[in-house]
């Protein structure tokens, strides 16, 4: 059901962390659509029907977890990849029932090859 | 029988009861005074006996009858001269007072011995004026000291006051029965009413019985233990000492107790006296010391002839007799609670167990006091810890967001300029944000495991985890042909850990002795399961450590003194960190080496626990 021309969403409250991830995976050929919290991502939602979401936890408006929960809520089953600072990564994405996690610093390899393991 | 005749058989029966009761007390603690109340009683009793005798013609003759008349006389002069030595019993009388009275006994019973036997007007009026006057002397000496006292004495002085209130009260029907001859009987009964009250009184004032003596001490005891739950609350343990102090002297009806504070690191007590704290040797202090040391109660009634290096402390607050005992919780000594008292006779038998049973008190209370303390430092620490965690938690994710950036858009410059190298692009420069990015990363991540490993935070976590399986990988990763890494494992080695950290261990470890090795060198790392640990050792043959620098190797900041800066950078966390993974998961790390020839690292952990093993089949 996935195709390449689904985005990925990348949901981040740092505008650098948004632009850079942006940039990577535009860079590898990915499309993506951008949301600066989790109120904003759940509005992207209305427009596009994304492949993967990339997750912040910590965030204002919404955070990850009400993200995910309002996700569940409406029933809408996406694969999440939590992107996360804090040494719970892991714990946090199994509270969400993410796909994965990937820890704060990340760099280009660690992002691409946990994006494409979820994808694959 | 007619009501005089029952009232004068009564008395006589009480006065024989409290008569023999004070008797069996002087003869089982023969003190002086018990002496004195004893040769009160006898007095009073005697009299009692003769002119009740002789009012029922129960006496022969009159040559006899006189000699019991003189005897009487003479009895009854005697009494205010026992009560003036009771009131010196009790509290103090001065010299010149107990001069007097028992000139004054002396100067009458010579005067009633030379006079005719119908004595003269003159020296009747003479002998009721000594009578009156030390009566009233004794009645207001224990009035005041009843003002003076609380609890138990404070009531037996007021008995004791009512007593002579009684006796006078009897001369005074006795003087109306020689004023109004024709109301006789009345004035008989009169006297004998209140001689018996007055007995009664003294009896329970001087020598009262264990019932009353507990009744009495009840109201201040009971006051102090509904108290003693609130003490521990006190704002210091200064108020709580006060007022256990306070506590323990009125219940026992002293006017002062002190507790002595063990200082074990001196070996000393220490007291608060008159607002400085004076601090003894147990050993010097026969009653304090001596109940702290043998922990048991004591008493004495003169501290003067026991210890006169400190007579003048205790002397200058008018007190010679104390009871003494221990404050001890459990084996726990924290010292000695002492009372203090102007005279032995405030004091009973008993009041060793009850001084006992306040200082047990004062021991619950302290101690109480001590786990309060204890809870407000562990609130503290805990408050300390949770900024301490508050911090790292801001800081790690301060620190990692801008780092997440800086590391993954280099790398994406550098995934840019391979892939469109004619795009206009310094690569050289590029690559060196790369690792100087990267650098900074780790550096970084070490301060965060540093700042953990110290809390005792650092293992997350915990699932199976083979370490053969983990070695293998690190040695994959930092195999070269410069510094070949090969694993010795004869089989599986699986333990339950944090496999995140176990795999940061490995790392570290391996990459130090490759660090370490600049000549190359093989590195050889063995694992393998014994005894309920799995062991693993990382041996290379790099440049080694000093000896004298080995037991240093694992603290934070630690750079080896024969390391090159420049070539090998890092701030010293590395072993740091892990020690703190392997104590954190219940095992050891050690180290031996031979500078130029190579050093090898022993780590031991435990295959894993019980309680965490619960962890090992849920999510993962």
């Amino acid at each position: 059901m996935a195709d390449a021309t689904q985005p990925i969403l990348v949901i981040d409250d740092d505008p650098a962390i948004l632009s850079t991830v942006a940039d990577i995976l535009e860079f590898e050929g990915y499309p993506v659509e951008l949301a600066a919290n989790g109120a904003e991502g759940l509005a992207a939602l209305d427009r596009v029907q994304p492949r993967l979401v990339l997750l912040d936890m910590r965030m204002p408006v919404l955070n990850g977890w009400d993200f995910a929960r309002t996700l569940h809520a409406r029933g809408i089953i996406l694969p999440l990849l939590v992107m996360t600072a804090a040494a719970d990564a892991r714990r946090w994405a199994q509270e969400i029932g993410a796909a994965g996690y990937i820890a704060k610093p990340f760099g280009l390899p660690e992002l691409l090859t946990a994006v494409e393991s979820l994808l694959r | 029988m007619s009501a005089d005749e029952l009232i004068q058989y009564l008395s006589w029966a009480i006065y024989l009861l409290i008569f023999a009761g004070v008797v069996v007390k002087l003869i089982r603690r023969p003190r002086r005074a018990n002496l004195d109340i004893g040769l009160l009683f006898s007095a009073t009793t005697l009299i009692i006996v003769v002119s009740g005798a002789g009012r029922l013609h129960l006496l022969p003759g009159d040559a006899l009858g006189d000699l019991l008349t003189d005897l009487t006389i003479a009895l009854l002069l005697s009494i205010p001269y026992w009560l003036v030595r009771l009131v010196d019993d009790f509290t103090s009388v001065p010299p010149w007072v107990m001069w007097l009275a028992g000139g004054g006994l002396l100067a009458l019973a010579i005067g009633s011995l030379a006079l005719p036997p119908t004595l003269p007007g003159w020296f009747a009026n003479l002998a009721l004026l000594y009578l009156i006057s030390f009566l009233f002397y004794a009645g207001i000496a224990f009035v005041r000291e009843s003002r003076r006292a609380s609890g138990v004495t404070r009531r037996r002085m007021r008995a004791a006051a009512l007593g002579s209130g009684f006796l006078v009260l009897e001369f005074g029907v006795s003087g109306l029965g020689q004023a109004f001859p024709a109301l006789a009987a009345l004035w008989q009964a009169g006297i004998d009413l209140a001689g018996l009250a007055s007995g009664i009184c003294y009896f329970i004032g001087f020598a009262p019985p264990g019932l009353i003596r507990r009744a009495w001490q009840e109201p201040e005891l009971r006051a102090f233990l509904s108290r003693a739950a609130a003490l521990p609350r006190l704002p210091d343990t200064e108020s709580i000492l006060r007022e256990m102090e306070h506590g323990a002297a009125t219940s026992v009806g002293a006017p002062y107790a002190s507790i002595g504070l063990w200082d074990e690191a001196a070996g000393v007590l220490r007291f608060l006296i008159d607002g400085q704290t004076l601090a003894f040797d147990p050993a010097a202090l026969p009653i304090s010391g001596g109940a702290f040391l043998r922990q048991r109660p004591l008493f004495s009634d003169d501290i003067r002839r026991l210890n006169p290096a400190n007579a003048a402390i205790v002397e200058a607050r008018g007190t010679r007799a104390l009871l003494a005992a221990p404050v001890t919780a459990g084996e726990k000594r924290l010292g000695v609670l002492t009372v203090y008292a102007s005279r032995a006779p405030i004091f009973a038998e008993e009041d060793l167990d009850l001084i006992q049973l306040l200082a047990d008190q004062a021991a619950v209370i302290l101690e109480s006091r001590a786990l309060i303390d204890e809870a407000a430092r562990v609130r503290a620490r805990e408050e300390v810890t949770r900024l301490k965690e508050d911090f790292l938690s801001a800081a790690a994710h301060d620190l990692k967001t801008p780092l997440t950036t800086l590391v993954a858009q280099t790398q994406l410059l550098e995934r840019r300029a391979l892939r469109q190298p004619d795009a206009p692009a310094d690569l050289a420069g590029i690559q060196k944000l790369v690792k100087e990015a990267n650098r900074l990363k780790t550096l970084v991540l070490e301060l965060l495991d540093a700042a953990r490993a110290e809390q005792g935070r650092l293992v997350g976590d915990r699932q199976r985890v083979d370490l053969v399986a983990v070695v293998e990988e690190t040695c994959t990763r930092h195999n070269s042909e410069r510094h070949p890494c090969r694993v010795e494992a004869p089989g599986p080695a699986v333990g339950t850990y944090d496999p995140a950290r176990i795999l940061q261990l490995t790392e570290n470890l391996v990459e130090n002795a490759v660090k370490y090795s600049p000549d190359g060198g093989e590195i050889c790392v063995r694992v393998w399961q014994e005894d309920g640990w799995n062991h693993f050792t990382v041996a290379d043959q790099g440049i080694g450590i000093p000896a004298a620098e080995l037991p240093q190797v694992f603290n934070r900041f630690h750079r080896g003194a024969n390391v090159d800066d420049r070539r090998f950078s890092g701030m010293g966390l590395g072993l740091f960190i892990c020690q703190g993974i392997v104590e954190q998961h219940g095992g050891r790390i050690s180290v031996s080496s031979t500078p130029g020839q190579g050093t090898t690292f022993r780590v031991a952990l435990p295959v894993g626990r019980g309680a965490d093993g619960a962890q090992e089949g849920g999510p993962s």
